[in-house]
């Protein structure tokens, strides 16, 4: 039992962690950062092995020792998830992800009052509660850069203040500057889908992604192996938190990691402020940190957790929870597919990064008119292997066979032998929308290992407004796919209701204390020194993910913690 | 630590419970009694077993040829298409269960013994001794739900896990004890862990042949069987 006394305590290190104990160290605090996992570095990833990272999770959290369990609606039991899609170390999913670095549209920060303003409020179905942000495009545009510049992002820019430039997404917001680091090279998926988006009249263009095109700052440019989804990277060219502010904060001399950790509770007085946090460490002791500020920061789930277990007298439905907002509006994102297969030419699909490779931004957020389809918002569509990762076993457990070859025994067989290498899959990754009974709570049955009641997540995507939004896409897609020159075109199955990638929501922020938890700088409403801050605060999701705009969120709170906050504790906004 | 240790405890009936589904828990004194029965056989008949039929770290002979067979089904081999006993799945099976996967012990035991059951039932004899139309014909039975008498694993969720391991057994790397000398990933054209591609590989509309494969153990042709 331990206690420890610091400026800042930040719970969980990951893609706002990393920023926040970086910034807030140079900022002359004292933080402490807790971390679940442990430390890795580049030299523990190498080589690469699909079925230990891929098939068995391992940069993942272990789903029987730290279990989230899902249900499809109130009325049923939730069952444990087989996959748990975050991260479980110091650096946290930005170690193993995509590295996708979408900075978020315009109109995505205003779902709501975009969708009244042009199609009329009965647009939005009755029981979403879409809502626009507390922050806007422009107030994040320096942080979007920011995070651009100092991370390491490769792209290209489809609109520099105001001037639309074609090879990039036209689609964008304006952008003060070019990316740092040109886009990475088109596999031959990407050339294939470029070429077919041209055809029908989109606007293709290579993705924009945190693994270096050249090299920059120290770090070397990308190997085109492959291994970006689910691995972490060989030569530290993926510009994870490990090799990007984990060292920035180690500099500062102001900041010490603490890895192996479970925070399990928020510690607050009867004044109502946050005195610190209690966590079990690797040996099983049970201390405490006192800290002056508490920042949260861990996977959206955690968030939720956190704020209900540590309910006092004072605080009765948890922290921060005086809105009774806490937990609800999840958001995940709904992953369409249509295969692409060639019989006259291979693509080998497993070279270069390998998740959302080349995008088309024409049917995401409200890129297009809406007006009589039956649904708002839209989706990215990419092109990429079957599960975002392309070795053979996720392949033989994704590529699903086309109508009338079967999955199993000889024909199945030569199937997967003769396509393995020829074929793309286009990929539609929907903007579903917030529902407020799609939602995190504490499941009361199921405890992890710790003996904390895990995260039960009530979720189900399949809503009329996202239903029909997907048809629609799987129609566009199809037409992709023939525009391409595929000899065989064809639809992947829709799973079932669960969440799936990109969980959002739980500590929604906005402008009014009463129907959100957090203000824009993802302070609490409540506590005005406990701070949650990743895309649990999102309000609506877009079509893109999430990680830019997490990280450019945490540069601008990190900002206004270090530049106003620290001489003028007290709310924010 | 008491208290914590208890919730720990209950965590792990609870998660057993969990995973299994509630009819597993019933039958524990039963698989018991299965489990010495089974391990009073002699173990020592591994080398009797047809070609590929490798096991001796869980599978006893019985349960070994039933694998053996189910897994060449879902991935039949024929001359230059290596299938499930050329690249050794039932030896990436049997390792696979007495470590990593050894939470999934008792959903094995008792997947195999309701595939049995439902053999003798149907067809009055064991899975092993079906001609590969019969085994065809249990085996789609098993994919479409439609089998009979399976509670705990269902007759799905059976079917899917060994089809999922009969993959993992197909490509994960040698050194798991399955796509022997790189036989599944010659099947399908995957050159392995390359540390790069080059942007000539990048632009090419063929098949990558510019450099062997890259196994975690090197270019080995003799994968390591540990057990």
């Amino acid at each position: 039992m331990a206690t420890e006394k610091t400026d800042v305590v930040i719970v969980g290190i990951g893609a706002a962690g990393g920023i926040l104990a970086a910034e807030l160290g140079k900022a002359g605090m004292k933080v402490i950062g807790l971390e679940r996992g442990p430390r890795l570095k580049t030299a523990d990833f190498s080589p690469h092995d699909e079925l230990r990272y891929f098939q068995r999770q391992e940069l993942r959290p272990n789903a029987k020792r730290q279990p989230v369990t899902w249900r499809p609606n109130a009325n049923v039991r939730a069952n444990p998830m087989s996959i748990l899609n975050y991260g479980n170390q110091a650096g946290g999913g930005t170690v193993h992800y995509g590295t996708l670095s979408w900075r978020f549209h315009e109109d995505d920060f205003r779902a709501r009052s975009r969708t009244i303003e042009r199609y009329g409020a009965s647009a939005i179905p009755a029981d979403s509660s879409i809502a626009d942000w507390p922050v806007s495009y422009a107030d994040l545009e320096p942080y979007y850069d920011r995070a651009e510049y100092e991370l390491g992002v490769s792209g290209k820019a489809g609109n520099l203040q105001g001037r639309k430039i074609d090879g990039g997404n036209v689609f964008e917001a304006p952008r003060r500057r070019e990316y740092p680091l040109p886009a990475l090279l088109a596999d031959q998926s990407g050339v294939l889908f470029e070429a077919g988006a041209r055809k029908l009249g989109y606007h293709p263009f290579s993705s924009p992604r945190a693994i270096l095109s050249e090299p920059y700052h120290d770090r070397p440019g990308c190997t085109y192996c492959g291994f970006c989804q689910s691995f972490g990277c060989h030569v530290g060219a993926k510009s994870s938190i490990l090799v990007t502010k984990l060292p920035e904060a180690d500099a500062t001399g102001n900041f010490k990691l603490i890895t192996g950790t479970m925070c399990y509770r928020v510690n607050t007085d009867n004044s109502g402020r946050a005195t610190g946090v209690s966590y079990y460490g690797p040996d099983g002791s049970d201390n405490t940190i006192e800290a002056e500020i508490v920042i949260l920061t861990p996977f959206i789930y955690d968030n939720t957790r956190l704020l209900l277990l540590s309910r006092t007298e004072k605080f009765p439905n948890g922290l921060a929870n005086s809105s009774g907002q806490v937990g609800k509006h999840l958001m995940a994102h709904m992953m369409a597919k249509v295969f692409a297969a060639f019989d006259d030419r291979f693509v080998n699909v497993y070279m270069g990064p390998s998740a959302q490779k080349h995008t088309l931004d024409d049917f995401n957020g409200d890129n297009f008119d809406h007006s009589g389809l039956g649904f708002i918002r839209g989706s990215q569509v990419s092109i990429g292997p079957a599960d975002l990762e392309a070795g053979p076993i996720g392949t033989a457990i994704s590529l699903t066979p086309p109508p009338g070859t079967p999955r199993w025994g000889a024909a199945y067989r030569d199937f997967l032998a003769k396509y393995f290498a020829r074929y793309g899959a286009i990929v539609a990754q929907t903007e579903n929308l917030a529902y407020a009974d799609q939602m995190i709570d504490l499941d009361p049955d199921l405890r992890d290992q710790y003996g904390l009641p895990a995260p039960r997540l009530t979720y189900d995507w399949r809503r009329p407004n996202e239903i029909a939004r997907v048809e629609y896409l799987m129609t566009k897609m199809e037409g992709i796919g023939r525009a391409m020159g595929a000899t065989h075109v064809w639809r992947a199955p829709l799973g079932p209701g669960a969440p799936g990638a990109h969980h959002e929501g739980g500590t929604r922020m906005g402008s009014d204390p009463k129907t959100s938890v957090v203000n824009r700088y993802g302070q609490t409403w409540d506590i005005p020194n406990l701070f949650v801050i990743g895309s649990s605060t999102f309000p609506s999701m877009s079509g893109f993910n999430p990680t830019l705009t997490i990280q450019a969120v945490a540069y601008m709170s990190a900002d206004a913690i270090a530049s106003r906050y620290k001489k003028n504790p007290g709310p924010l906004a | 630590m008491t208290k914590h240790d208890a919730a720990r405890r209950a965590f792990l009936v609870r998660a057993a419970v969990g995973a299994g589904a509630v009819a597993g828990a019933g039958l524990v004194p039963e698989l018991d009694a299965q489990m010495e029965h089974k391990q009073a056989e002699s173990p020592s008949a591994a080398h009797q077993h047809p070609s590929g039929a490798e096991h001796g770290a869980f599978f006893n002979h019985d349960d070994a040829v039933t694998m053996a067979a189910f897994t060449e089904r879902l991935m039949p081999g024929a001359p230059d298409k290596p299938g499930a006993s050329d690249t050794g799945v039932l030896n990436y099976i049997d390792l696979a269960l007495a470590g990593a996967y050894s939470d999934l012990q008792d959903f094995y035991r008792r997947g195999l013994a309701q595939l049995d059951a439902y053999c003798r039932k149907t067809h009055n004899t064991s899975f092993q001794h079906l001609n590969a139309a019969q085994q065809d014909e249990v085996l789609a039975a098993l994919d479409e739900g439609k089998a009979t008498g399976f509670t705990w694993p269902t007759a799905q969720d059976f079917f899917n896990t060994v089809r999922t391991h009969t993959m993992e057994g197909m490509f994960a790397d040698p050194l798991y004890g399955g796509n022997k000398d790189f036989a599944g990933w010659r099947l399908v054209g995957f050159p392995g862990a390359q540390a790069m591609f080059t942007p000539i590989d990048m632009q090419s509309k063929q098949a990558f042949t510019r450099a062997p494969m890259v196994g975690l153990q090197s270019v080995s042709s003799n994968p390591i069987r540990k057990g």
